[in-house]
């Protein structure tokens, strides 16, 4: 035993108090009403994660309980046939995946060249310009009003530099300006953050697409070399599209889901 | 600086608590109210004041650990290596960096979101994207949850570590297990160090203190080593080979004669031998234990001649018991001179004592002739010193007949009392006798004394000493006491007829009242002055000129004729006693008066009418937030 530590210290010397036992047992049993009597008095916000945490609690205390109930019988499942099995009359069928492959294929390639592919989200609220573009007064007296700031995230290519003040319509602020992006993968189940190539449609309008504004819903092409996807030819696929999914603007990040 | 306390190190909380003691401090340490109608500068201002306030918040806890936790590079090399053998360096170094890369991402992700929220333009926006940077905030914390715990557990058994100074003067004691180095150091110092028949019952570093020649020393005891090689020592052992390395201590080499803790004596040299590179420049004695099971002199030739090879090589060896306790106070005495003359040399070669030296110089007066002149000592002191040395008892005390006697022992201080007769030395006094106090009658001559005082009384009345003196009055003197006497009458006969009298009305003092000239001729004549015919008195004709000033009024029209008014005023009773019957329905009225006026004037109104508050918004009513709940008033 350590030497500072005191009170253990006298317990291995002297033992404990004559009713500890009884105090401790007692004490331990009133925990029950002191722990209902917070329950039922708390009030405001503590409430509200006292009670997020104690249901949380309570959950796992049923798991348990269920576990322990559904050792106690075996159920027999007479329907279900185990995986993997196939009957004879099918065993010679394996050509057939491959075709499918094929033919999957040479689908998508006729999609892509008719701009048409499945996306996650379907169908967006489109955004009106006076949501995405704030008028800029400029001028001696502030009252030319030919110029416009986006007011969502936006992105601009590598090489991008600014046309001269003086002339430039469109102002794309250095702080909305974003390159990365956190793309799902929606089979995999996990997320990677992957820099954007560009933005390639834009659902409410082409002048968006055009100054990069990214909004819930836009098609995005991103950098998947990082997940080391390769075609059946053996070419390493370094270019895919996603599909934003939350407003950048509210969140600060961009979040995308990958369209395969 | 060197902590060798660490036990002012900030408790680390866990993730789940850091988190929920931040925001709930955001929330209760920033403004909480906001609307969608403020103008735009006003709300992200809102918002980015919370962003940053979590921010400080994280940053400066997570501060706090990173200073507080000490740097192993900063500490003595003996706490650096003892908190290796404990908490490994390497984790612990991992756990503060990533403490480290926390509060930086912190930091970062605060940053990025105030940034963003220059551009929100809307309420919305701006709170959703505080949530999404508090909520960040927080997740790299959850990350650190297993940092966090690992860190609490440093902190804990940092704060228990025992506080060895590793620059004073120390005594370190090892040995193999069993052989006696926690009963060494229990006999030397207060420590209450746990000794029992199993080996490592000492499990970690203990120290305790002693005194010799009035300096505080430090007995540092370890746990027992075992002989095998460095690589395979595990971590209890390793304390024990931190502190040989480490501290600059006099080395006590504890073997145990008997054999008793399970190792020969072989054994023991052998360990002895292979940790000698350890005891390298640090004074060095051998102290054989257990002396009183066997002595060196009993033992076998081959390990007799183990001991006299030690002697040879010039290591003291000092036989003790611990249980006996012989032998202790030498090894303690041994050890402590050796060490203060190894500490003094190495001061020595230093530079530091230059400084001190230059500066001191012992002045030798110089010798005028050749007559000797020695130190003079009194006898006295030499007679005492040579007591001290000696150790003879003295004469015998109270306390040792205490303790010897234990429960029996009752104080009797009346054997010292020096009475003629021996005898009556524990008789019982009485107090009292027959209805006297005794003590009153101590004095042997008491009625001697008596006597001689009432003569002495009798005598002082004889001669008159007592008498009071009437007859050295002369007449002037008596009358004037017959006349203090009749004003004294008088006065009390006064003040008896006003009190009785039946004021309607607060008691006026008498100067207010005018004083009427019936009045004044009739006292003044009862005294015996002559006040007849007083016409022409400066009093009367004073009054005669009074009345003619004041006498003149304005008449007016719509005035009633004098006559009706002053019969009106003169029948119509005043107010507080109109309508009433008697003098207890009066007393009733005249208390229902004051009821009224009592909140009146207890909150300092002026009077009914007055309705001025003073303090219209009081800061103890209407400051502070609203908890939950509705209110309909403040």
């Amino acid at each position: 035993m350590p030497q500072n530590e005191h009170i253990e210290l006298h317990r291995k010397r002297h033992g404990q108090r004559l009713d500890h036992h009884e105090r401790k047992r007692k004490k331990e049993s009133r925990e029950v009403h002191e722990r209902s009597h917070k329950a039922k008095k708390l009030i405001g916000l503590k409430a509200k994660l006292y009670h997020k945490q104690r249901h949380a609690e309570k959950i796992q205390m049923k798991k348990t309980l269920k576990m322990h109930e559904q050792r106690k019988t075996k159920q027999k499942n007479d329907d279900k046939t185990p995986e993997g099995a196939v009957p004879a009359y099918l065993l010679d069928r394996e050509g057939q995946s491959r075709a499918k492959v094929l033919s999957n294929m040479i689908k998508q390639k006729r999609k892509e060249k008719a701009g048409k592919w499945e996306v996650p989200l379907p169908k967006v609220r489109a955004q009106g310009e006076t949501e995405v573009l704030k008028v800029i007064k400029t001028g001696k007296r502030q009252k030319k009003a030919w110029k416009r700031m986006v007011t969502k995230v936006c992105f601009v290519g590598d090489g991008f530099t600014r046309k001269p003040p003086k002339y430039e319509r469109f102002i794309r602020p250095m702080g909305l300006r974003f390159k990365k992006a956190h793309v799902t993968h929606p089979e995999l189940k996990a997320t990677f953050c992957l820099p954007i190539l560009g933005v390639k449609k834009n659902p409410s309008s082409p002048l968006y697409t055009s100054l990069g504004v990214i909004t819930k819903g836009t098609v995005v092409e991103v950098n998947v070399s990082e997940l080391g996807l390769v075609t059946q030819g053996g070419k390493v696929i370094w270019g895919k599209y996603a599909q934003v999914t939350n407003n950048p603007e509210n969140d600060g990040c961009i979040n995308a889901v990958l369209l395969v | 600086m060197a902590l060798y306390n660490f036990k002012k190190i900030m408790v680390v909380p866990t993730a789940k608590d850091f988190i929920d003691i931040t925001l709930s401090k955001t929330q209760r340490k920033t403004p909480t109210v906001v609307h969608k109608h403020y103008q735009i500068h006003r709300i992200r201002h809102f918002y980015m004041r919370k962003v940053k306030f979590t921010q400080q918040n994280y940053h400066d806890r997570l501060s706090q650990i990173l200073t507080d936790f000490p740097k192993l590079d900063d500490i003595h090399p003996f706490y650096a290596d003892l908190m290796n053998v404990l908490y490994d360096k390497d984790h612990y170094k991992l756990a503060l960096g990533q403490i480290n890369i926390a509060k930086n991402l912190i930091d970062n992700v605060a940053k990025d979101y105030v940034r963003l929220m220059k551009y929100g333009d809307s309420l919305y926006r701006c709170k959703q994207l505080k949530r999404a940077a508090l909520g960040r905030m927080c997740t790299i914390l959850k990350r650190q949850k297993s940092s966090l715990e690992y860190l609490e557990q440093v902190r804990q058994h940092l704060s228990r570590l025992p506080s060895i100074d590793p620059n004073t003067r120390t005594l370190l004691l090892c040995g193999y297990p069993n052989v006696g180095k926690s009963s060494f150091i229990n006999k030397v110092t207060r420590a209450d160090v746990d000794v029992q028949p199993y080996a490592f019952t000492t499990k970690s570093l203990f120290v305790g203190h002693m005194d010799y020649r009035y300096l505080r020393w430090q007995v540092v005891d370890t746990p027992g080593i075992l002989d095998h090689p460095l690589e395979e020592r595990n971590t209890i052992e390793m304390q024990a080979i931190t502190a040989l390395a480490h501290l600059r201590a006099a080395v006590l080499y504890v073997m145990d004669v008997s054999e008793q803790c399970g190792h020969t004596l072989q054994e023991q040299l052998e360990l002895f031998n292979s940790i000698r590179p350890l005891f390298a420049n640090k004074p060095l004695i051998v102290v054989a234990n257990k002396c009183d099971v066997k002595k060196i002199t009993e033992l076998s030739e081959e390990n007799q001649k183990i001991f006299a090879d030690l002697t040879a090589e010039g290591i003291p060896v000092i036989e003790t018991s611990t249980l006996t306790e012989e032998g202790v106070m030498q090894v303690k005495t041994e050890a402590c001179d050796r060490l203060l003359a190894d500490r003094v040399e190495n001061k020595m070669k230093g530079k530091k004592v230059h400084d001190v030296l230059n500066r001191l110089h012992l002045a030798m007066p110089a010798k005028r002739d050749d007559k000797e002149r020695p130190p003079f000592i009194p006898e006295g002191a030499l007679i005492r010193k040579r007591a001290m040395e000696v150790d003879a008892p003295k004469r015998r005390l109270e306390r040792d007949l205490e303790v010897e006697l234990g429960d029996d022992y009752i104080l009797d201080l009346q054997k010292y009392w020096d009475l003629m007769n021996e005898e009556e030395k524990h008789d019982r006094v009485p107090e009292v006798w027959e209805g006297h106090n005794i003590a009153d009658y101590i004095d042997p001559d008491i009625m001697k004394k008596l006597e001689d005082l009432e003569k002495e009384e009798e005598l002082k009345e004889r001669a008159g000493e007592y008498d009071s003196d009437d007859e050295s009055e002369d007449e002037d003197m008596q009358e004037i006491r017959v006349l203090a006497k009749q004003i004294r009458e008088k006065k009390q006969l006064l003040i008896v007829q006003s009190k009785d009298k039946d004021v309607h009305g607060p008691r006026m003092p008498r100067t207010t009242t005018k004083v009427e000239r019936k009045k004044l001729e009739k006292e003044m004549g009862e005294l015996g002055l002559d006040m007849n015919d007083k016409d022409d008195s400066h009093y009367a004709q004073q009054a005669r000129r009074s009345r003619s000033i004041t006498k003149k009024r304005k008449r007016e029209a719509s005035a009633p004729p004098t006559s009706k008014t002053r019969s009106q005023s003169a029948s119509r009773p005043p107010r507080d006693q109109s309508g009433i019957r008697d003098p207890k329905m009066a007393k009733k009225a005249k208390k229902m008066m004051k009821n009224s006026q009592k909140d009146m004037n207890r909150q300092g109104k002026k009077g009914e009418a007055d309705r001025h508050v003073f303090d219209l918004k009081p800061k103890h009513l209407l400051a502070g937030k609203r908890k939950s709940g509705t209110n309909d008033y403040r």
